[in-house]
């Protein structure tokens, strides 16, 4: 009886495990796999060594594309979530939930449109002879180098992961217990003061799953970087187009890519483990 | 001035078109243990949260201490409350939930720990201090809420139905914590409560409310006996009413012309007026009395030593009757008899309808 009910609940679990197996593990698997072939003569050879390992991991340029798209995806989510907090307060504490609503469908309507276009349309506006600058000189200031700065870069990332973070946030704030809010205002707690006492702590899994997910999609996007900031400095992503096209060599492009995995498998994990901690019980 | 603890002056609360509580007088002196007590719907919980803070009155006054509160912020106020789902703070142990309300008054940590440990010590829950309160039990969570609203040493502490939730034991134990609570404290209780038996078990005075306003202020005895509205009558204990016109009225008694004939009961009220007479169940014999009515027995119900018996007079009129069940055998009871009910005169509650 037991087992027969283990092979029916596997009938319906198989297809999302081969579906895993196929396109997750599968090639997460063959990007390890491709991280210790060689490349000879324009062709990849498969064997095992450590030579692209050992080329990559004593560069400088490649630690200090590490740590540049660290601290860039690290600001990202920083800024995202700083960014979308007063927003998402407003969203959850002020508005009905009609509007709430509303604004959430609003705020779904970017992920409609490509990416890509999203960010080229920037270019227009960041441009040198683009909008803002117009209107900078009109009061005389400027023109400002936008494009191809970090500042370019960040505001890519912004474009990709802000509305995300604000739904999320705003969903976490809007399901906070209001009598926890209450029973800290009857006990003395301002009402600005609720957010420290109680909003952040009440809301810290959404908070930190918002941020974790803004670090991920930054820390992967090569599109930022790219057309906004211009590859320079470049960012891991560059770098695997960057050493795919010269010379095919895939094998240290899968050397990045696994460094890249292997970075947010430590910080997803990390965040997941604080997001979910709860309180010490002996 | 020697005003009391809580005074309410006309003290409407209107959501939108919705009527709260409307017309609420009500004082409570300190160290005084009231229930606020009704259906829901009442205003019951209205009214507790205006004393809080958390909703502000439409119109009238709130004073407390000899302060008007109407325009003083929730987190201003020293009004702590128990809540019915006691919204303790999950991300924050026991000692701490304990702790909050002097970490917003700013006392510094060591003074915050040493007070939130006297507490919880003397609700017996100081081994749980450093266990998250999801952990807890019921009853364990329940003294964590109390402790945490009692660690300021308010004047006036608020409870919102704070037992609703517990086991039947448990809530007759907490109820005998809450009232040794508040005699060693002197503090004033107002507690709001939809159960007779919490209000009456614990309570100095009773407020009952229906429909946002209050019908009636006193002892529990008081309201219990003397109801002074159709609702309490009907809303307090097991009482048998039964409505007529005043057809006589002689030095501190009337006779009540009713649909089972004329009976007479203490009181004063104007010949010709609406008037019911009530019986409680417990003041209810079978056998006879000074008054009687002819009744057929519907059904029983058993809840221990006492019986309460649900029969019906000719005119359809319900009466119920309560006795001991170790007398019960000797009654003939069985459902289909007929048997005589009577009261004595004295025991008869004279309500004068449109009071």
């Amino acid at each position: 009886m037991r087992s027969r009910l283990n092979l029916y609940a596997l009938t319906f679990r198989l297809p999302i495990i081969v579906w895993q197996a196929l396109f997750f593990i599968g090639p997460l698997i063959f990007v390890v796999a491709m991280s210790f072939f060689v490349v000879k003569n324009y062709r990849m050879v498969e064997t095992f060594e450590l030579e692209s390992w050992a080329k990559m991991v004593s560069r400088d340029y490649v630690w200090s594309a590490y740590r540049y798209t660290l601290l860039m995806a690290g600001s990202a989510a920083a800024l995202a979530t700083l960014l979308a907090f007063p927003a998402a307060w407003f969203l959850a504490f002020r508005c009905s939930a009609r509007t709430r609503q509303l604004v959430i469908l609003f705020l779904i309507i970017p992920f409609f449109t490509s990416y890509l276009v999203r960010t080229f349309s920037w270019y227009t506006i960041l441009a040198e002879a683009g909008v803002l600058n117009g209107a900078f000189g009109l009061f005389g200031l400027g023109p400002y180098k936008m494009l191809n700065t970090a500042f370019g870069t960040l505001t890519g990332y912004l474009t990709l992961v802000l509305p995300l973070v604000l739904i999320l946030q705003t969903v976490t704030m809007a399901n906070i217990d209001d009598r926890l809010i209450q029973a800290a205002r009857n006990l003395g707690c301002s009402p600005a003061r609720t957010i420290r006492t109680v909003i952040l702590p009440a809301g810290k899994t959404g908070f930190v799953i918002a941020a974790l997910f803004a670090f991920i999609l930054s820390f992967g996007d090569f599109v930022a970087p790219f057309y906004l900031g211009g590859s320079n400095p470049p960012t891991m992503p560059i770098l695997i187009i960057d050493t795919t096209k010269a010379g095919q060599q895939w094998p240290r492009a899968a050397v990045v890519a696994v460094m890249m995995m292997l970075t947010l498998f430590v910080i997803a994990f990390s965040a997941i483990m604080y997001a979910y901690r709860k309180r010490a019980s002996r | 001035m020697t005003e009391p603890l809580v005074v309410l002056e006309k003290v409407e609360k209107r959501f939108d078109d919705f009527v709260a509580v409307t017309g609420a007088d009500l004082t409570i002196g300190e160290g005084e243990f009231v229930a606020i007590m009704g259906p829901s719907g009442c205003g019951k919980t209205t009214t507790l949260r205006m004393l809080a803070g958390l909703d502000a009155p439409t119109s009238g006054e709130i004073r407390i201490a000899g302060k008007v509160m109407n325009a003083v912020a929730a987190h201003e106020r020293d009004t702590p409350m128990v809540w019915q789902s006691l919204a303790l703070f999950p991300f924050l142990n026991a000692r701490e939930n304990v702790e909050f309300g002097l970490k917003m008054r700013g006392v510094d940590a060591a003074e915050r720990k040493t007070r939130a440990m006297n507490w919880l010590e003397r609700m017996e829950i100081a081994e749980f201090a450093e266990r998250n309160v999801e952990t807890l039990s019921g009853g364990q969570r329940q003294r964590v809420a109390l402790a945490r609203a009692l660690v300021t040493e308010p004047q006036l502490l608020l409870l919102d139905e704070p037992l609703s939730a517990l086991d039947a034991h448990l809530v007759i134990r907490m109820q005998s914590v809450l009232t040794k609570l508040q005699r060693e404290l002197g503090i004033t209780f107002v507690y709001v409560t939809h159960s007779q038996s919490e209000a009456f078990a614990m309570a100095d005075r009773v407020v009952i409310m229906s429909r946002g306003e209050i019908a009636q202020v006193g002892t529990p005895r008081e309201v219990y006996r003397a109801p002074a509205t159709r609702f309490v009558a009907e809303f307090v204990g097991r009482n048998n009413i039964l409505p007529g016109k005043v057809a006589a009225a002689m030095g501190g008694s009337v006779t009540v012309e009713t649909a089972l004939g004329a009976f007479a009961v203490p009181g004063e009220a104007a010949v010709g007026a609406d008037a019911s007479i009530v019986v409680s169940a417990d003041m209810m014999q079978v056998g006879g009395g000074e008054n009687t009515i002819e009744a057929t027995v519907i059904s029983e119900e058993f809840v221990g030593s006492i019986v309460t018996a649900f029969l019906e007079a000719k005119d359809g009129t319900e009466l119920k009757v309560q006795v001991q069940e170790r007398v019960l055998a000797d009654l003939d009871l069985t459902a289909g008899s007929t048997v005589t009910l009577g009261w004595a005169t004295k025991d008869g509650h004279l309500l004068v309808e449109g009071t």
